[in-house]
């Protein structure tokens, strides 16, 4: 399945390996193996419902994984195997490969370097941009509560330059006149640009986009494409991106993994996506 | 176009309407002679920025953290306890615990102290076991959080209603009669002397949930509230800050309890109930949740509501009219009909989630002729909204209304209005479901 | 032989007082499922109906006067729903919940006032007071009564709920309440019927509450109410036949408690349970597993 992984030269920064997540009796990812190399972007495509999201979440740890591993900068975080009544009631495939049970929240994923933004934009409302920025620069800062409640030394120059660094991030997304606005006060667009540099000031060398060209007109999606290659370079990261526009998977994506009803039916360049006869059935044929 | 004041000026500012007053409270204080009716206004003072803090406490969980506690009674209990039970003077140990013995702690906190370091010991002696009330609660918090913090909403809301209860309960246990004396009441016990104690306290205590609230950690819950999965997406460790906000919101209402004992000057566990909690909540929802600036104007408002300008409703007699129906009670009910008219047509409160600033106040000063003369063309604008309004609303129930009658067509047809949904389970009559 | 003996008549009026918490615990659990809103005024309807009833004796027989109470119970409760919860039902959580603590505090005072503050005597029901002889234990007839009638209004209930075109209607609400409504079904209707139901239940189980008390008082509401949720909570909230059992076990628990000589903990203990069961098994005994989407 996976025809490209040995011929990359690259590490490996993120890695998913059998990854299932079953609800009940439904299989919402199934079997899901999955490499993101260095300063590499990936996209992961598929029908609505084909589980790509889902597979976000069990990276990100969201959700628990029923069965497999998830690696990141080669070791091994997240790791799960069907259990208790989960035991017979499984219904994919490797059962018995995986024998730990290894579990992350949320938080500390992002802590180890993985950030995300999300399908159905999910700012902090009641918050200005400036602050939207900060809130993600706050797990990096030192000082106690008690010293930031009072205003300590430490604490007067962190936040000094968590202001300058999120200022100078807000300058590249081009957020920099809006910092004072309430975040929901933007448009669209600019509240996509948002989610990304909150995103960003988490400092991750590894950045899942959720659909971050939903809703955008062919011009915007442009823009978008030449935005992620950029901040890609800039910030040194490898990206992961779920996206329905084709264009914009095309365009910018060195590896694709196309999931349908949660199984993962192909992967490759764009080239060999757009010629595969699975794909085409399952999905480009259906939509375009 | 408006030209803001440099922080020095306000910080001045501020600085001088403070010392003002804390004077004009302290003079009051002095010259108001027990009689008058004026006396009321500083029981106003006194209870009002005891509630200012509990209700900042209480809007630092619901309004700033997005945990919808209801524990807040329950906690000012134990504060308030542990500072009475320190101070009673050994003196009066026999009287007030009368049936057991004169009670376990023989001692009094700021007796030991006085004795060593006279007027200094004194207040020393009362503020050490006011923070220590404030430290013990919190560590009760602490520790009640562990479970139930994991909680969501309403669980969260049913879970502190009942640990507060289960603390009332405990209080009141005769087996812990020689420390709590039981269900008698806790009395003799130091108490301040002036009014600008409880406002200095209060107001010190205020102003460190502000300087909270402001500070990184401050936006970390702020963002809890606004978006849990994004906050701990955004490597906030959700856990350890709801733990945090709820602990030192547990503080501030201990010490609130210990100044609300030294303002009854007896203290007894019955009234620290449920209903003690739902005012403390709606005092945070008139001034606005979110606001700390509206839960102090929203605590003032309320005891003076309740204490002095609507007592004459319960006298019979109240702005001059009078009244049959003015007898003991009616004031409450006057009072929460009142609150549900904010509730319903006021929800964002006084404050909305707005904070007082100086520039703001300014604004709205230089605002006022031009306001004042804009009036009438305003009115006549607010009235066509409504006119509107009401208009769209009458439209939108005759649509209602169609639709219903084309419900009925079809129901007398005989064609199905809804299909039936597939419920698995036997047992279960209600599914529940994600949002 | 001794052991029941002994216990058989605290764990009798545990199946009674049970009884009674599960009729308040089915209008939580109900409202709870549809508008997903803990009904804080649900306890003060109870206990108005029991003030109310303390009143309509006086004038009424007892037959009249029940009827008339289960009929002011389900009026002050849709009635409340019309006023204070359906013009909220788009705002926030927060609001509609801290509309129903406003509620609850206005009912609270309103019976303060009425009252005096005083404790009212409630009425002495001579069928319901006689004494019933169990095994070893003699008893009330109430504490008989009480077990029958509920789980025959619950057997009922569930009836409607099942095969009635309403009681479809309320099952789908339940589950997704915007999609029911594009489907064309009537919310408001669904809703004013689970308040009727929920209150017409409470105003019977504050008949069968207050005739084992001598005294009614306005906060005589506040803990039944809160036992009743804790007991739809345990159940699994939303379930009704999960409400009814957590009730029971509530009942039984606590009298038991109070057996033993622990009554200052009878009350603390059904908050304890209310943890522990949301630590160990959030979503109740028969509650459904629910996954947030994100």
């Amino acid at each position: 399945m996976t025809m490209a992984k040995d011929n990359d030269k690259r590490e490996v920064v993120l890695r998913l390996s059998d990854i299932t997540m079953q609800f009940g009796g439904v299989v919402a990812v199934d079997n899901l193996n999955l490499d993101v190399h260095k300063n590499e972007i990936v996209g992961l495509i598929g029908p609505n419902g084909a589980g790509k999201t889902t597979a976000f979440n069990c990276i990100t740890g969201v959700y628990e994984p029923t069965n497999g591993a998830v690696e990141i900068n080669g070791k091994v975080v997240i790791e799960n195997y069907p259990q208790g009544k989960m035991k017979d009631a499984y219904k994919g495939r490797n059962q018995g490969k995986y024998t730990k049970a290894l579990t992350m929240l949320p938080d500390k994923v992002t802590k180890l370097g993985v950030a995300r933004t999300f399908q159905n934009i999910r700012l902090f409302k009641g918050m200005t941009v400036l602050e939207n920025v900060l809130v993600a620069m706050h797990m990096n800062q030192g000082e106690s509560v008690f010293g930031a409640t009072f205003r300590s030394k430490k604490a007067r120059e962190e936040e000094k330059a968590m202001r300058e660094e999120a200022l100078e991030l807000l300058k590249k997304v081009d957020l920099y006149e809006n910092r004072d606005d309430m975040s929901t006060s933007l448009p669209y667009g600019k509240q996509r640009h948002l989610e990304i540099a909150r995103a960003l000031a988490t400092h991750p060398s590894i950045l899942l986009l959720d659909e971050p060209a939903a809703g955008m007109n062919p011009q915007e999606s442009d823009d978008l494409m030449r935005f992620i290659g950029r901040i890609r370079d800039e910030f040194d990261l490898s990206i992961l991106m779920i996206e329905h526009h084709m264009q914009v998977i095309m365009g910018i994506c060195e590896h694709i993994y196309v999931l349908n009803y949660g199984g993962q039916i192909a992967d490759g360049t764009a080239e060999e996506i757009q010629a595969n006869p699975a794909v085409i059935e399952a999905y480009l044929g259906g939509d375009e | 176009m408006e030209k803001t004041l440099n922080s020095k000026t306000k910080t001045a500012l501020s600085a001088i309407c403070i010392a003002a007053f804390l004077l004009i409270v302290f003079a009051l204080d002095n010259t108001i002679s027990a009689g008058s009716s004026w006396k009321m206004l500083i029981t106003v003072i006194e209870k009002g920025s005891i509630f200012a803090l509990v209700a900042a406490s209480m809007n630092l969980l619901n309004g700033f953290t997005g945990l919808f506690s209801l524990g807040q009674a329950g906690f000012m209990l134990i504060g308030a306890y542990t500072y009475a039970i320190f101070t009673i003077p050994a003196a009066s140990h026999d009287k007030v615990y009368q049936y057991f013995d004169g009670g376990l702690i023989q001692w009094s906190i700021v007796e030991i102290l006085e004795d060593k370091l006279g007027v200094f010991g004194h207040y020393l002696g009362m503020f050490i076991p006011m923070i220590g009330a404030g430290l013990i609660v919190a560590l009760i918090a602490f520790l009640i959080g562990i479970p139930v913090l994991r909680l969501k909403s309403d669980y969260l809301a049913i879970a502190t209603l009942g640990f507060a209860e289960i603390l009332r309960a405990f209080f009141q246990w005769n087996t812990l009669g020689p420390i709590t004396n039981g269900s008698n009441v806790l009395r003799k016990y130091t108490t301040y002397g002036n009014a600008v104690f409880p406002v200095i306290i209060a107001g010190i205590s205020i102003a460190i949930i502000l300087l909270l609230i402001n500070s990184t950690y401050g936006r970390a819950f702020r963002a809890i509230r606004d978006d849990e999965i994004a906050a701990e997406a955004m490597g906030v460790n959700l856990f350890k800050h709801k733990e945090m906000s709820f602990v030192i919101s547990s503080f501030f209402a201990g010490v609130s309890g210990a100044l609300l004992a030294m303002f009854q000057t007896t203290i007894n566990a019955t009234p620290f109930n449920t209903v003690m909690t739902y005012e403390i909540l709606l005092i945070v929802v008139i001034g606005g949740i979110g606001s700390i600036t509206g839960s102090i104007i929203g605590a003032f408002l309320f005891t003076a509501a309740s204490e002095w300008w609507l007592r004459g409703l319960d006298a019979g007699r109240w702005l001059g009219i009078s009244s049959s129906l003015m007898r003991p009670g009616f004031r409450k009910v006057v009072f929460a009909v009142l609150i549900m008219m904010i509730v319903l047509f006021y929800a964002q409160g006084i404050m909305g989630s707005k904070e007082f600033s100086w520039d703001r106040f300014f604004a709205w000063i230089k605002s006022r002729p031009e306001a004042l003369k804009t009036l009438p063309a305003r009115r006549k604008a607010k009235s066509a909204a409504k006119k509107e309004a009401r208009a769209s609303k009458a439209a939108a129930k005759a649509k209602a209304k169609a639709a219903k009658d084309e419900g009925e067509a079809k129901k007398a047809s005989g064609e199905k209005l809804f299909t039936p949904l597939p419920v698995s389970d036997e047992i279960m009559i209600f599914g529940k479901e994600g949002k | 032989m001794g052991f029941i003996h002994t216990w058989l008549p605290y764990i009798l009026a545990g199946i009674a007082v049970g009884g009674q918490y599960a009729l308040i615990a089915i209008g939580y659990t109900m409202v709870y499922g549809i508008l997903r809103l803990i009904n804080f005024a649900h306890g003060d309807v109870f206990m108005w109906s029991g003030l109310i009833m303390v009143y309509l004796i006086t004038i009424l027989p007892l037959w009249a006067s029940v009827i008339l109470v289960i009929l002011f119970a389900i009026v002050l409760g849709t009635t409340i729903e019309k006023v204070a919860y359906r013009p909220l039902r788009s705002a926030p959580r927060m609001s509609i919940m801290i509309s129903a603590i406003g509620v609850s505090y206005l009912l609270q005072n309103f019976a303060l006032y009425i009252t005096g503050g005083l404790t009212k005597t409630y009425p002495t029901i001579a069928w319901l007071q006689k004494t019933v002889q169990i095994g070893s234990a003699t008893t009330k007839m109430v504490t008989v009564i009480t077990p029958i009638l509920t789980i025959v209004l619950v057997f009922l209930l569930v009836m409607l709920i099942k095969h009635t075109k309403i009681g479809m209607a309320m099952r789908a609400v339940s589950r997704d309440f915007e999609t029911s409504s594009l489907m064309g079904i009537d919310i408001n209707r669904v809703i004013t019927v689970t308040f009727v139901i929920g209150c017409g239940l409470a105003a019977i189980g504050s008949v069968l509450y207050f005739s084992n008390y001598t005294g009614i008082q306005p906060m005589s509401g506040a803990m039944p109410g809160l036992k009743a949720f804790v007991a739809a909570v345990f159940g699994g909230i939303g379930s009704v036949p999960g409400a009814v059992v957590g009730a029971f076990i509530i009942g039984v628990c606590e009298n038991i408690i109070k057996g033993t000589g622990w009554t200052t903990f009878s009350d603390a203990f059904t908050f304890v349970l209310l943890i522990v069961i949301l630590m160990v098994k959030p979503t109740g005994l028969f509650g459904e597993k629910n996954i947030d989407k994100v």
